[in-house]
């Protein structure tokens, strides 16, 4: 053996002692064991056009619907006899070939609402289209089975409804470094240093000694795990191929964290939809692929899944200024390596049976989709965190 | 009896956005009385809050009707103007006088919540909770379910005679009067009918009477051909209405902790003629409202937090639009509630990230970012190395006025500087770690008391 290789190696080894303590509690070994199973959700906010994304490209009505801004047969990436991608989503396309993608087709709920704020509120906090909810169903999951702070992590600079429960919250975190840097404040520090017990008895005040002492730790906890991961693999330059390259040098470092949440914006495409759509399924296709291909190449992928969902669709008939206006159902897609059912899930419904506004109705319910994944893939009592039962679904 | 001090700064935090030195000099010696009549005396006036939309008032209907590329920049710049109310908004509760009536807007702001992209009907109704923010709960109910943005927000104008939408009937009920489980969906159905035909013409209620419901409706037990009012009268003739009523505000103005017996007391003083000025003033009047438990126990709402710190340190944002995305951050944009429910306040306003924003903000908005830690008799402030480069991108630009602070805080002693900042008690470990901080410069000790958890509480 080469005796200066022995050296680096040992001297490798015994730098290990010198790890603070509060490092090596957190090397929990089950997020390091195979199963430890995670989720990623994807939001693509603003609405997106499902209809232009999976193409029913033998289908008269999408055509007569949408006579300048459906996408001709030839330029369908086409997957089935009736259905296909849209040309954008080549690295998609890819993923479905290898089995790696479910797509449910049809995904809404009762009464749609076609509102941004409200729809949005819908699905993040898993209600239904007449009831509020304060809590997001991440969130009331954190409630129940959030272990650690940071069990549920958005990767962007605020918390989003869907991940504040009652009692637990998920914890935002678009940059690491940049958290870490704030929670480092030697101000701060020295207050939690000077913080005794009694502020943790008292109400209120004690909350936010409590959270900010648990913040300070997870930004460090987040922080040292993101430090420790490398890539090799390439990403897209953009703002959500860097989100989805943090949440995998996260994974990939074995963090004890069980949801991921993301998004992508800008779906609104009212008026000139074919370019601006174009363009975002691109990005959001891309960085998909160099996602899974990073997940794949360190072993982590088999138990990671994606789902990406957005508000609603879009209107079946296209509106005057080459967009399409705030529908209702549109599709799903869902990521993994262990689908039951790759490829569609189901048929996309009727485009001649429509709702009163000219809208796909839907055959999935969204809390179908949610209940399946609480109780087949993070395994835990979907009806606790939805408080209602929905049937459940068979993708996975 | 004077009223003590620790006393007026409760209440000012409760009926106000905190006080400053000069008006508390002016209070002091004066007994409770005096101290909350001059409170409604100086919200008797109501000054509506109104953005300049001289550029969008040449839309009329005639020009929009039809014009496609009218309409959507009319869209676009009724957003923009909602946007400047907003900021408005937040200057008027910075520096108004009529503290009371503004607090009270933002209180019903979160009851009847309300949202919407239209510049003139949210304006409208803004200024409708305004108006009616002090007067009698009744005429305010009526008003709100009238307003344009209402109309639109709870689908009421799609309520017809031929197919009923109960979504405002639900909510007036479930979230604005009576509270879940104090009515049946047969309430429901029955006082939809009665808001059928609800519409707005030109931003004014109108109601179609071909779309209206003249129909015998029973609700409560009632029968009549009512129409909304009516039902809202009903609506006021339970007991359940006004306790409903007298829990949000005691969870608001007195303790997110419920005292049972409080709020029943509450409800006989409201009951009586649903005088909301009246309730007002016997809560500040009330011994209780002063106790220990009460003071300095509630989370500041974002909105609080900031309008507070900038009461007492004057600031300008260079960029208007840093304070609509530091009130993203914090989760609490003005006008863009998350639902109808509103905002759920208390421990909900603070995660992981939006304590340590909130616990950076004093020092980022005053200092660029530098809190000083320089202990006594120590030369080089740790923290300055820490943050001694130079800080490119920085998060917000602002104008502070330091002057105005100086000459305000000029005669308060160290301690009684810390008081006039922080409500609740100091806990001893902090008292601790601030002894130990030099303490040369009043603005750094402002910036510190700031940055403290304590800080966040009113």
């Amino acid at each position: 053996m080469d005796r200066r290789y022995f050296l680096k190696q040992s001297a490798l080894a015994s730098s290990l002692f010198f790890v603070p303590n509060f490092v090596k509690a957190f090397e929990s070994l089950p997020t390091k064991a195979l199963g430890y199973k995670r989720l990623v959700i994807i939001q693509l906010s603003g609405g997106n056009d499902g209809l232009n994304t999976i193409i029913p490209f033998n289908n008269d009505t999408y055509y007569r619907s949408r006579p300048t801004i459906a996408i001709s047969k030839n330029n369908v990436l086409k997957a089935t006899d009736e259905l296909g991608f849209h040309n954008s989503l080549l690295p998609l396309k890819r993923l479905y070939d290898q089995g790696h993608l479910s797509i449910i087709n049809n995904v809404g709920y009762p009464n749609p609402n076609r509102s941004h704020f409200r729809a949005t509120d819908i699905w993040q906090t898993a209600s239904h289209s007449n009831q509020f909810l304060q809590t997001g169903w991440i969130g009331r999951y954190l409630d129940s089975y959030g272990k650690k702070p940071y069990s549920a992590i958005e990767i962007d600079d605020s918390l989003s409804l869907a991940l504040k429960g009652q009692n637990k919250n998920g914890i935002a975190a678009r940059n690491p470094y940049v958290l870490f840097k704030t929670s480092q404040d030697p101000y701060f520090k020295n207050v939690l240093k000077y913080y005794q017990d009694e502020h943790l008895s008292e109400h209120n005040l004690g909350y936010l000694y409590k959270t900010m002492i648990a913040a300070e730790s997870s930004a460090k906890y987040i922080y040292e795990k993101h430090k420790t991961a490398t890539t090799h693999q390439e990403y897209p330059n953009n703002e959500f191929s860097n989100q989805l390259k943090t949440t995998a040098k996260l994974i990939n470092s074995g963090i004890d964290t069980k949801v991921f949440y993301s998004s992508l914006g800008g779906f609104d495409t009212h008026a000139k939809q074919i370019n601006s759509q174009a363009r975002l399924l691109k990005i959001y296709a891309e960085g998909i692929e160099s996602f899974v291909k990073d997940l794949k190449d360190q072993g982590t992928f088999n138990d990671t899944l994606i789902l990406t969902f957005s508000e609603f669709g879009r209107r079946v008939k296209q509106n005057a200024a080459n967009g399409t206006d705030h529908g209702a159902a549109s599709n799903l897609f869902i990521i993994g390596n262990q689908l039951k059912t790759p490829g569609f899930y189901n048929d996309l419904a009727s485009l001649n049976d429509l709702d009163a506004n000219g809208d796909l109705k839907y055959t999935v319910d969204f809390r179908s989709v949610y209940a399946t994944v609480l109780d087949k893939w993070l395994a835990v009592e979907d009806q606790k965190v939805l408080n209602t039962s929905f049937s459940k679904l068979d993708f996975i | 009896m004077y009223m003590k001090q620790r006393e007026i700064q409760h209440l000012y935090w409760r009926a106000g956005f905190g006080i400053t030195p000069t008006e508390l000099n002016s209070l002091s010696q004066k007994d409770k009385k005096y101290i909350v009549n001059s409170l409604f005396k100086k919200s008797k006036r109501m000054t509506p809050l109104l953005a300049n939309t001289s550029y969008l008032d040449g839309f009329t209907k005639e020009i929009l009707l039809g014009d496609k590329r009218k309409q959507k920049e009319f869209r676009n710049k009724s957003r923009e103007k909602i946007k400047e109310l907003n900021l408005l908004w937040i200057d008027r509760l910075i520096n108004t006088d009529e503290v009371l009536r503004e607090r009270m807007t933002l209180f019903w702001a979160n009851l009847f919540v309300c949202q919407d992209n239209h510049i003139y009907h949210v304006q409208s109704y803004n200024n409708t909770l305004r108006k009616h923010a002090l007067g009698n709960f009744g005429d305010f109910v009526k008003a709100i379910s009238k307003e344009a943005a209402m109309l639109k927000y709870l689908n009421n104008n799609q309520n017809v005679k031929r197919k009923p939408n109960e979504n405002f009937a639900r909510e007036l009920m479930e979230l604005f009067t009576l509270g879940e489980g104090h009515y049946t969906e047969n309430d429901i159905k029955e006082s939809a009918r009665a808001f059928t035909g609800y519409a707005n013409f030109r931003g004014e209620f109108v109601l179609r009477k071909r779309q209206h419901d003249y129909g015998f409706k029973t609700f409560f037990g009632h029968t009549g051909r009512y129409d909304g009012d009516d039902i809202i009268d009903i609506i006021l003739e339970q007991k359940q209405c006004a306790r409903f009523i007298c829990r949000k505000i005691y969870s608001y103005f007195v303790n997110e902790t419920i005292d049972e017996n409080k709020v029943e007391e509450l409800t006989s003083v409201f009951y009586k003629n649903y005088n909301i000025e009246k309730l007002m003033r016997y809560i500040f009047m009330s011994d209780w409202f002063s106790a220990e438990e009460n003071i300095g126990a509630k989370i500041k709402s974002p909105i609080e937090f900031l309008v507070g710190l900038t009461r007492t340190v004057p600031v300008k944002f260079q960029e208007e639009k840093d304070l609509i995305k530091i009130q993203k951050l914090l989760g609490q944009i003005l006008l863009y509630p998350p639902n109808v429910a509103g905002w759920k306040g208390g421990k909900s306003w603070i995660d992981g990230n939006t304590i340590m924003l909130r616990l950076k903000l004093p020092s980022i908005i005053l200092t660029n970012a530098n809190i000083s830690t320089r202990e006594k008799g120590e030369f080089e402030d740790s923290f300055k190395k820490y943050y001694g480069k130079n800080r490119k991108n920085k998060f917000i630009k602002t104008k502070v006025d330091w002057n105005t602070f100086e000459r305000q805080y000029k005669s308060a002693s160290l301690t009684g500087f810390t008081a006039q900042l922080i409500m609740p008690k100091l806990s001893v470990g902090t008292e601790t770690y601030l002894k130990t901080l030099s303490k040369t410069s009043k603005q750094d000790y402002c910036v510190q008391l700031m940055s403290l958890p304590e800080y966040q509480m009113c």
